[in-house]
């Protein structure tokens, strides 16, 4: 018998609550409501990608191991060990993240999540600043300038824009007519297709986003004239504009992106822009300027939370002795220094994401790999330990984009002698505290 | 507005606008126009809205800014998916990450829901370009 369901998507970080399935006993029929990249994960069900067994390689290639031996050579090669990384944890629940962080302080491990080379960057400088930060209610119900900023959510984050932009909101109710749009990027990206004759389009050549911020700085507290010949590739008129916009607003929401996080300038165009952020809200008297982080994996953010309650410290977290121990390394440093002789590598692939040489080091040395499906990092991993898919095959916690927590639901049963993260990590955890 | 829409549509003629035909100063913009559409003078159009299935990924912007959608599917108000099954007058909702197109008969374009309007905020707003406005 078929039924209908309200589920939440683990696509991406949006997190997407109002997705309507219709199911039997064995398998999802439809699914309404998703994206084509929501979908895209749904489809991981029945991949020809999918990994069905454990796998461990010796010299005559990958063979298919029983689940007893796959975990007694898991924890043999971590034994063999003496500085062990764990990376990835982006797609996994909160509840795992957790077991990864003590199976981290059982063996003196480095542990870092793939938000180090993404969001992170934000927050840590943010952790000395300060930062204001809005919820997706808060902005459809509120906002009326939204302000993308190096990144390009129709691609990234599909519904983003249908959540935020095109929404009407409890107080405004007319929706796009008063929600204005700028985009600042180094090119056209697709984003820039939903603007209207109103909004700003903000076209700046490469590493020069914190003069914009700096002279907005400027301008917004007053007495200061853009120069003629306007900067960083951007005219007099749209300096004029985007001054205009940042002051008259009154619920501004800034969505900075991978290509601000990625400046040359080391992290100082983040600095100025949170700086831009805090004078805008101490000059405002109606309203306020926010910021929201747009990290791609739909878990990114809960490491964040999850590290930070059993660590005291968000990511990047070296522990010694049971303890967790000052640091100032993250997961390229420590490749970079091959200071490690063993990865342990959950629900990412990053040898296909991370610069050509960084990959090599890190495909020196034995990698174990828990994820659901093959990648880069599946065809050189020394052992593969498959898991279940969270949100379709197992329940857990998650941190939706703007930190609101979602519970996951399992729908549907797993295929057979496949464990959730969760099941697999506490099995590890187990065998190594014996 | 109103006269290029009916032209497009083809329910009335170049020649039934006045002050093309009767200010010398149009008379070239008039026979440009005539020129184009000589050939399909005549021909009653039907409203047709084509959707791209290989473009759309189903980012559902069409589903919550047509006007009709959110006028009888509460949820799109916040930014949510609609309901289902679908209300009666709903014009798009998203399936299998892919926009669908349910009925066209509550369009604004058309007279159904009273006076017809130059609606087009499904096909200004779809960022892959998927969504045409067409008339056949
Ligand atoms: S936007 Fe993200 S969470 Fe929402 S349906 Fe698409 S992939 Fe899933
Ligand atoms: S043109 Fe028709 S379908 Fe498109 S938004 Fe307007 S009313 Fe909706
Ligand atoms: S706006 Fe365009 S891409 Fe998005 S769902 Fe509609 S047709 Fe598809």
């Amino acid at each position: 018998m078929s039924e209908q369901l309200k589920i939440t998507c683990s696509g991406c970080s949006l997190l997407c609550d109002d997705i309507i399935i219709i199911k039997d006993d064995k398998e999802i029929k439809e699914i309404l409501g998703a994206c084509q990249k929501g979908i895209n994960k749904f489809n991981q069900i029945k991949s020809k990608n999918r990994i069905l067994s454990p796998l461990y390689k010796d010299k005559g290639g990958l063979k298919v191991l029983e689940w007893d031996l796959a975990l007694n050579k898991a924890i043999q090669i971590i034994k063999n060990a003496k500085k062990p990384l764990i990376y990835g944890l982006s797609t996994i629940s909160c509840e795992s993240q957790i077991l990864a962080l003590k199976i981290a302080k059982k063996i003196d491990a480095f542990i870092d999540s793939n938000s180090t080379i993404c969001q992170g960057k934000f927050l840590n400088i943010a952790s000395e600043m300060g930062i204001t930060t809005t919820t997706l209610t808060e902005i459809i119900n509120k906002s009326d300038l939204i302000i993308l900023w190096g990144t390009n959510i129709v691609e990234s984050i599909p519904r983003l824009f249908s959540k935020i932009l095109f929404s009407r909101g409890k107080f405004r109710m007319t929706g796009r007519e008063i929600k204005n749009l700028i985009i600042v990027d180094i090119y056209k990206t697709a984003s820039f297709k939903v603007m209207g004759t109103r909004d700003l389009a903000i076209i700046i050549r490469p590493n020069e986003d914190i003069e914009l911020i700096k002279i907005l700085k400027k301008a917004v507290k007053g007495d200061y004239t853009f120069p003629n010949e306007g900067i960083s590739g951007i005219d007099k008129q749209d300096l004029e504009r985007f001054k205009t916009f940042l002051l008259n607003s009154e619920h501004i929401t800034i969505l900075p992106g991978q290509a601000l996080l990625n400046q040359k300038t080391n992290g100082d165009a983040i600095k100025e822009l949170l700086e831009l952020v805090n004078l805008l809200n101490n000059i405002k008297n109606n309203g306020r300027i926010s910021l929201l982080m747009v990290g791609g994996h739909y878990n990114m953010v809960g490491f964040e939370h999850m590290a930070l309650s059993e660590t005291g410290k968000n990511q990047s977290i070296q522990f010694k002795n049971g303890e967790s121990i000052k640091s100032d390394d993250n997961i390229i440093s420590k490749i970079q220094k091959e200071d490690f002789d063993l990865s342990i590598i959950i629900g990412t692939d990053p040898i296909s994401h991370f610069p050509l040489e960084i990959s090599k080091i890190l495909s020196s040395k034995p990698i174990i790999l828990i994820d659901n499906k093959k990648s880069g990092t599946f065809l050189i991993a020394t052992l593969i330990l498959p898991t279940s898919i969270t949100g379709i095959e197992n329940k857990g916690l998650a941190f939706r984009l703007d930190h609101v927590p979602i519970q996951l639901k399992k729908i549907i049963e797993p295929p057979s002698l496949i464990q959730s993260d969760y099941e697999l990590l506490q099995k590890i955890l187990d065998r190594l505290n014996k | 507005m109103a006269f290029s829409l009916e032209l497009l549509k083809g329910n009335v003629k170049i020649e039934d606008c006045t002050p093309l035909l009767d200010d010398p100063k149009y008379q070239e913009k008039y026979l440009k126009l005539k020129d184009l559409l000589k050939s399909e003078e005549g021909k009653k159009k039907e409203l047709k809205i084509n959707i791209e299935n290989e473009l759309c990924d189903g980012c559902g912007i069409c589903v919550t800014i047509c006007p009709v959608n959110a006028r009888y599917c509460y949820s799109i108000l916040s930014g949510k998916a609609p309901d289902y099954p679908p209300d009666t007058h709903q014009l798009f909702m998203v399936k299998e990450g892919k926009c669908e197109l349910l009925n066209i008969k509550y369009c604004r374009r058309l007279e159904t829901e009273g006076k017809e309007r130059e609606c087009r905020v499904c096909e200004t707003y779809c960022p892959r370009e998927a969504l045409k406005i067409e008339y056949i």
